[in-house]
């Protein structure tokens, strides 16, 4: 199990669209994702519990994986994060 | 199940006594402003009669105080000076808020006590047993522990009953097809679960999501818009967890239905059945049968143990001579109806 800080870095925060990017990239690898909020723990597989954490720009998000491919999930979705989700 | 094994449990440390004035308790502030700020640490209230008297030993000035007659006719009972210096002894603690039942009032001068020391007053029509009662069940809520788990949960037929699965496996879709039925929603993909007193766990969605649920292919729906107000609720008992699993032989399901193997969830146990999914397995309807035998068994009928009484009845009946074929017939002789 992996446990990695990452960053909202892109200014409209995690909205629609950057959370539906998330949550694609998420579904490709078959280990557990979990976004965590203040404690408040969502699975990354799905868009309303992403768009629940309603996390704006600058916000700090725990990734959480578990599973065989959780070297390349969490690479991928730190640097997901890193880039703005391309809004940068 | 992995999920409920490492539920993080959150809890809130604290409620300003303003979030208390909020509440459906009728509050009313007397010294307007002061104090609202205050927090309240503790779900516990207390009555602080001796503490009056000078004995603060043992006083929980952390706690909501409340004042009833007891407090309000003690108080009365001495001089004014007396009065001041009891009202003083207790006012030196930072108590967050005091709360006067039977819409008590406190004299002038201790009014001014406590406004020095920033401690809200607030009184309520309610007497004190009642306000009390009220007052538990408002701050029990507040501090109780939650925990927030990725799952549907549908109302059917008035059992609380909650999918869970991995991602993908068509929980949203089994809880659209239950709403297609006439079931509830009360929350999909994000369930807040609150504990209630020792042997409750309720269930509600959140203010974002509502009743907004992902269909994969189609995107973001509202139930409540499409289905009308019929088809959700705001909020249910937590009554069965339905886990949703690939067909898998090497697992072993239930065929009985005699041995239960409930799921702890933040220490209260919940009935859960696991239900292997495969191509023309209806769930929905497997999820309403589930929901109706689990009535049948809070009304006292347990299908299973019937079945198996019958059984070792018939096994009994069997020891000694033989009994013909026929007496296994259901029906011993079909007279002349060829129905």
């Amino acid at each position: 199990m992996i446990e990695q800080n990452v960053i909202v870095r892109n200014r409209a925060g995690l909205h629609t669209r950057p959370a539906a990017a998330l949550v694609k990239l998420a579904a490709k690898f078959k280990s557990e994702i979990y976004l965590i909020r203040d404690g408040f723990a969502i699975n990354a597989k799905s868009i309303i519990g992403v768009m629940t954490l309603a996390a704006e720009q600058g916000c700090e998000l725990v990734l959480k994986i578990d599973g065989n491919d959780e070297e390349t999930a969490v690479k991928e979705l730190t640097e997901l994060f890193e880039s703005g989700f391309g809004e940068i | 199940m992995k999920q409920f094994e490492d539920l993080k449990i959150l809890q809130q440390k604290k409620i300003s006594v303003e979030q208390l004035c909020e509440s459906p308790i009728k509050l009313e502030k007397l010294t307007g402003g002061t104090g609202i700020d205050n927090n309240i640490v503790d779900k516990n209230i207390y009555r602080p009669q001796l503490a009056l008297t000078g004995f603060v030993d043992l006083f929980n000035y952390k706690q909501v105080q409340i004042l009833g007659n007891t407090e309000i006719f003690y108080l009365k009972s001495l001089s004014k000076e007396e009065r001041i210096k009891a009202f003083e002894i207790i006012c030196q603690f930072p108590i967050p808020c005091m709360i006067l039942t039977n819409n008590h009032k406190l004299e002038p001068e201790l009014l001014q006590i406590t406004k020095k020391n920033k401690i809200a007053i607030l009184n309520t029509p309610f007497e004190t047993t009642k306000a009390t009662y009220l007052l538990s069940e408002f701050l029990d809520d507040q501090f109780a522990p939650q925990a927030v788990v990725h799952g549907s949960f549908v109302d059917v037929y008035g059992v609380g009953v909650l999918f869970i699965g991995r991602s993908g496996i068509g929980k949203s879709e089994i809880a659209l097809d239950l709403v297609e039925r006439g079931h509830r929603l009360v929350a999909d993909d994000v369930v807040m679960l609150t504990k209630k007193r020792e042997s409750i766990i309720m269930g509600t969605g959140t203010s974002l999501v509502k009743h907004f649920m992902e269909i994969r292919g189609l995107g973001v729906l509202d139930i409540r818009q499409m289905f009308g107000i019929r088809s959700i609720r705001f909020q249910k008992r937590l009554e069965i967890i339905v886990e949703l699993l690939e067909w898998n032989e090497a697992v072993e399901y239930t065929r009985t239905g005699l041995d239960e193997e409930p799921t702890e969830v933040m220490g209260i146990e919940i009935s859960t059945v696991k239900l292997p999914i495969f191509p023309g397995k209806n769930i929905t309807v497997i999820a309403e049968v589930v929901a109706i035998n689990y009535l049948l068994r809070t009304y006292g009928y347990n299908a299973a143990k019937v079945f198996s009484d019958n059984l070792q009845l018939e096994i009994t009946k069997n020891i000694g001579p033989k009994t013909a074929f026929q007496d296994q017939r259901h029906i011993s002789f079909f007279q002349s109806d060829n129905e």
